[in-house]
C-alpha cells in the first residue's frame, strides 16, 4: 500500500493561496516520483491542463474569476476529462460547498485544515495505478 | 526526503510559518486598501461588489491557511469577518461608517494577533461576541456606472508553443488589465475537446488597430452586443507571478556582490600595476575588461538591489487608516493626497521609516491642521488637506508629509528654545535651526504633547532614526500655510559610492548622498568670527569644521601650499563645509556598520574595505553636522 508509484503521475493542484499549494504538495511528497504543477486560479487551471496531461485535481473552491465549482462543472463536461479524478478541498464550517462539490461530480472531498498523512492517503488510493490495488 | 507519514519533530504547519506571515501581510495590505475604497464609496452612496468579493476572498484564504498551522483564533477571528461580509454581500447587514469600523477594528485585532504571533509575544485578546451590526437591505444598485467605452470578444487558445514564450492565461490577463477592464472570462471546448479562453474587455484603446491582439492564438473582435449586466472586474494583482524570496537570502547576495565589487577593485589595481611590465597593446585590452566587468557588476547589484524594493504604497495606506481615526475622534475633517505611492524602496529601510513616518502624519493632524470652524474664519476650506507624497531622484528616494494647516510658531519655539539654552539670546530662528530645536529630545513640554502625538517616538526619534538611515530630515513651515517635512534617503544601504577623502594621512569614506558640493580652498579665504571659521562661498558665509580638529589628528598638512579641499553638506543655512586635505577619488564601497558598541566614535558610521584589505572608516556626516550646529547655535558668548 505505501509503495512508491512506478510511472510518473501528474498532479495538479488548484489554490489561489501560494502558501496552501506549497502545503498540499508537501504534503504529497510521500508519493513518490509525482510531477506536481500548481495553478492559482481556475482558468488558469483549464490552462495547465490543455497544455500537459494531468492524471489527478486538487482543487480549491473559492477563488477568484473561476469558482472550484465551476471548474468542475466545465472538466466533468468535457470528454477528455470527465474521469479525472478531482479532489475537493473545502475549508471547515463551509458545508455547502461540500454538498455543491459532490453534486459537481468531485470525486472526493476533504476539509481545510487538513491533516498530511490523510490527504496523503486519499491521493494514492486515487492515482490510477493504485486503483486495482 | 522525509515524509509527511513519519513523525517529525515540528507539526505540519510550523514548517510554513514564514509563507504564512508573509501570505498574511500581503492580504491585510490589500484588505487595508480595500475597505480604504469601501470607506470612500459608503460615502458617496455606492458600492462596488467586486471589492466585497476580493475582501471576502483574503479572509476566506486567511481563514484557510491559519487553520493549516494551527491559529484557531486567528481561523475563527477571520471566519467571523468572513460571515459579516457574506451578509453585507447578501443584503442582510447594511454597510454604513458603523460596519466598516467594525471590519476595521477587526482586521487590526487580527494584524496585532499576527504581529504578536510571529514575534512570539502575548497575544491581544479576542472579543467574545460576534462584530455588532444593525439590519437593513443593501441597495442592489452597486454597478459600476458604465460609460460606453469599446468592447471587445477575445478568444485565445493555449498551446505549449505559446507557453514557451511566455503567452498563457497569466500573462495574457494582465495585458488585458493594463488596457482595461476583463468583463468577463469563460473557458470553451471547441470541436476537437480543444479547449479555448474566451474574454470580454473593455478599454479605450481600439484592439483592432493593434495586430499582437490578433496573433500569438489570439482571435479579437469587436463586441456589439450591449451587455445586460455588467460583470466585476478582475483582480488588479495577478499573484502567481510573484516568488517570495526570504530577506536574510537577499542579504547573503548582497554581501556577496558586495565581495565581488570590492575584489574587482583590487584587480584593476593589479591591473594598473602591470602597466610597466606589460606591452601596451595588450595591457590596454586586459585594463579595458576590468572596465566592463565594472559595469556588469553595477548592472548586477542594481538588479540585486531592485529585487529588494517595495512600493512604498502599502505604508500610505497605513498612514490614510491613522488619519481617518484620528480625524474622526478629533471632529476634523481631513482629505489625504497621496502622489508617487508606486515609489520603490529598500524594504528594510521601509521598516524603519515606519514609525517616523506615522508620528510626521499623528504631528500634522493634531498639531498642524485645524478644526473646520477655525479653518473657515482663518478664510480657509474646512477640509484640510494632508499631503503624502514620494519621489525618486536617481540615487535617492524623498518621502514628503505636507500639511495646509496652522504651521509652526517660530517665535513661540524661539522663546522655550532660548529659555533653555538651546539657541544663542542674538541668533534668529530660521526653519534649518526650528528643525534642530523641535528635534531636541525633551523640548516639547507636557501640556503640549497631547495623546495623538505624545505617545511613541518623538521628533528626537524621527530625527535620528532618519540620520541613522543616512538620510536628511528637512522642514519648512509658514504661519497659517502649512508645514512640510522632508525625508530624503538613499535607494538602499548595503551599498554606497563614497568619496575618498585624506586628513593628516588618514584615510576616510564619506557617502556621496550626503555632499552636496566639493571645491579647492586657498587659506588666505578663511575669516574667523569669534571661534569659528568661515568661506566666501556662492554670495553667502559658508561655516567651516575642520575634521582634523574634530578627531584631533596630529601631524603637518599634506600639501606645501596649504591649499586644502571642501566638501560641503546642507542646503541654505544649514550648510556646512567639512575641510580635508585631500579629496583623493570616488568608489563605490560594502558598507558595514561597527557593530560593537565599545568601538563607536562618534563621527564615524562604519568601516569598509577599498579593496586593498586596508580598513577605510566610513564618516558619518550627520553626526559632524549636528555637532558643528551645536557649537554654532549656542556659539555667541557661549565657549565651546
Amino acid at each position: 500500500m505505501l509503495r512508491p508509484l512506478a510511472k510518473t503521475a501528474h498532479v495538479l493542484v488548484v489554490d489561489d493561496s501560494p502558501t496552501m499549494r506549497r502545503m498540499i504538495v508537501t504534503a504529497l511528497r510521500g508519493l513518490g516520483s509525482v510531477k506536481f504543477s500548481e495553478a492559482g486560479s481556475g482558468l488558469e487551471a483549464l490552462e495547465r491542463m490543455t497544455l500537459t496531461p494531468i492524471d489527478l485535481m486538487i482543487l480549491d473552491l473559492n477563488m477568484p474569476e473561476m469558482h472550484g465549482i465551476e471548474v468542475l462543472q466545465f472538466v466533468r463536461a468535457h470528454n477528455t476529462y470527465s474521469r479525472l479524478p478531482v479532489v475537493v478541498l473545502t475549508t471547515r464550517g463551509d458545508e455547502t460547498s461540500r454538498s455543491e462539490a459532490s453534486a459537481s461530480g468531485a470525486t472526493d472531498y476533504m476539509t481545510k485544515p487538513f491533516q498530511a498523512g490523510e490527504l496523503l492517503q486519499l491521493v494514492r488510493n486515487l492515482l490510477p495505478e493504485n486503483k486495482e490495488s | 526526503m522525509s515524509t509527511p507519514d513519519s513523525e517529525a519533530p515540528e507539526t505540519f504547519g510550523e514548517q510554513f510559518l514564514d509563507d504564512y506571515f508573509a501570505e498574511c501581510d500581503e492580504h491585510i495590505a490589500a484588505v487595508r486598501r480595500h475597505l480604504l475604497a469601501l470607506d470612500q464609496q459608503v460615502g458617496e452612496g455606492r458600492i462596488d461588489n467586486a471589492l466585497l468579493d476580493e475582501l471576502f476572498r483574503s479572509f476566506h484564504t486567511i481563514k484557510g491557511i491559519s487553520g493549516m498551522v494551527g491559529f484557531r483564533e486567528e481561523e475563527q477571528l477571520a471566519h467571523r469577518i468572513e460571515d459579516t461580509l457574506r451578509a453585507v454581500r447578501q443584503g442582510d447587514l447594511p454597510l454604513n461608517m458603523d460596519s466598516i469600523d467594525g471590519l476595521i477594528e477587526s482586521v487590526a485585532l487580527l494584524d496585532r494577533r499576527l504581529s504578536a504571533r510571529r514575534s512570539k509575544a502575548p497575544l491581544p485578546e479576542l472579543p467574545g461576541e460576534e462584530p455588532a451590526a444593525g439590519l437593513s437591505t443593501n441597495s442592489a444598485a452597486a454597478a459600476i456606472g458604465a460609460d460606453p467605452l469599446l468592447t471587445f470578444s477575445i478568444e485565445f487558445t493555449p498551446t505549449l508553443a505559446l507557453a514557451e514564450r511566455g503567452i498563457n492565461i497569466n500573462s495574457l490577463r494582465a495585458r488585458m488589465q493594463e488596457i482595461g477592464e476583463i468583463l468577463k472570462s469563460t473557458p470553451k471546448v471547441k470541436g476537437q475537446g480543444e479547449i479555448s479562453f474566451q474574454f470580454q474587455v473593455r478599454t479605450h484603446v481600439d484592439l483592432m488597430a493593434v495586430p499582437e491582439w490578433n496573433s500569438h492564438g489570439l482571435q479579437t473582435k469587436p463586441d456589439t452586443v450591449v451587455l445586460p449586466d455588467i460583470q466585476r472586474p478582475a483582480p488588479k494583482i495577478a499573484s502567481s507571478n510573484v516568488v517570495r524570496v526570504d530577506l536574510v537570502r537577499l542579504d547573503e547576495l548582497i554581501r556577496m556582490v558586495g565581495e565581488m565589487v570590492t575584489s574587482r577593485a583590487r584587480m584593476e589595481d593589479q591591473v594598473r600595476q602591470a602597466r610597466k611590465i606589460l606591452p601596451s597593446v595588450e595591457w590596454r585590452t586586459m585594463f579595458e575588461s576590468t572596465q566592463t566587468m565594472a559595469r556588469q557588476l553595477r548592472d548586477l547589484r542594481d538588479g540585486v538591489m531592485r529585487v529588494r524594493m517595495v512600493q512604498v504604497g502599502e505604508i500610505f495606506d497605513r498612514m490614510q487608516f491613522v488619519v481617518r481615526d484620528m480625524a474622526r475622534e478629533s471632529g476634523k475633517r481631513i482629505i489625504v493626497n497621496v502622489v508617487g505611492q508606486e515609489t520603490e524602496i529598500d524594504k528594510f529601510l521601509i521598516e524603519r521609516l515606519m514609525d517616523p513616518l506615522l508620528h510626521l502624519v499623528r504631528n500634522a493632524v493634531s498639531h498642524g491642521l485645524e478644526r473646520p470652524d477655525e479653518r473657515r474664519s482663518a478664510g480657509k476650506s474646512p477640509e484640510g488637506r494632508l499631503t503624502l507624497r514620494a519621489t525618486t531622484t536617481g540615487e535617492n528616494v524623498t518621502i514628503e508629509i505636507a500639511d495646509d494647516g496652522r504651521g509652526i510658531d517660530l517665535e513661540r519655539v524661539a522663546e522655550r528654545a532660548r529659555a533653555m539654552g538651546l539657541l544663542g539670546p542674538g541668533t534668529p530662528m530660521d526653519n534649518a535651526r526650528l528643525l534642530e530645536v523641535i528635534c531636541y529630545a525633551g523640548l516639547s513640554t507636557r501640556a503640549e504633547a497631547d495623546r495623538e502625538s505624545g505617545r511613541g517616538v518623538g521628533m528626537d526619534v524621527v530625527k535620528n532614526t532618519v540620520e541613522a538611515l543616512t538620510g536628511t530630515l528637512t522642514l519648512s513651515t509658514e504661519r497659517h500655510k502649512g508645514s512640510r517635512f522632508c525625508i530624503e534617503l538613499p535607494l538602499t544601504l548595503a551599498m554606497a559610492d563614497v568619496l575618498i577623502v585624506a586628513v593628516r594621512g588618514q584615510t576616510y569614506a564619506v557617502p556621496q548622498s550626503t555632499v552636496r558640493e566639493v571645491f579647492e580652498v586657498d587659506p588666505s579665504a578663511v575669516r574667523a568670527i569669534e571661534h569659528n571659521e568661515i568661506i566666501a562661498h556662492r554670495g553667502g558665509a559658508l561655516p567651516l569644521f575642520r575634521l582634523s580638529e574634530f578627531f584631533n589628528l596630529p601631524g603637518p598638512k599634506q600639501s606645501p601650499n596649504g591649499r586644502f579641499h571642501v566638501f560641503v553638506t546642507g542646503t541654505g543655512t544649514n550648510a556646512l563645509g567639512i575641510a580635508v586635505d585631500r579629496i583623493v577619488g570616488q568608489q563605490e564601497i560594502v558598507v558595514r556598520t561597527i557593530g560593537d558598541s565599545l568601538v563607536q566614535v562618534p563621527g564615524i558610521a562604519g568601516a569598509t574595505d577599498l579593496g586593498d584589505e586596508k580598513v577605510v572608516l566610513i564618516l558619518d556626516v550627520p553626526a559632524l553636522r549636528r555637532s558643528a550646529l551645536h557649537e554654532r547655535m549656542t556659539s555667541p558668548g557661549n565657549q565651546q
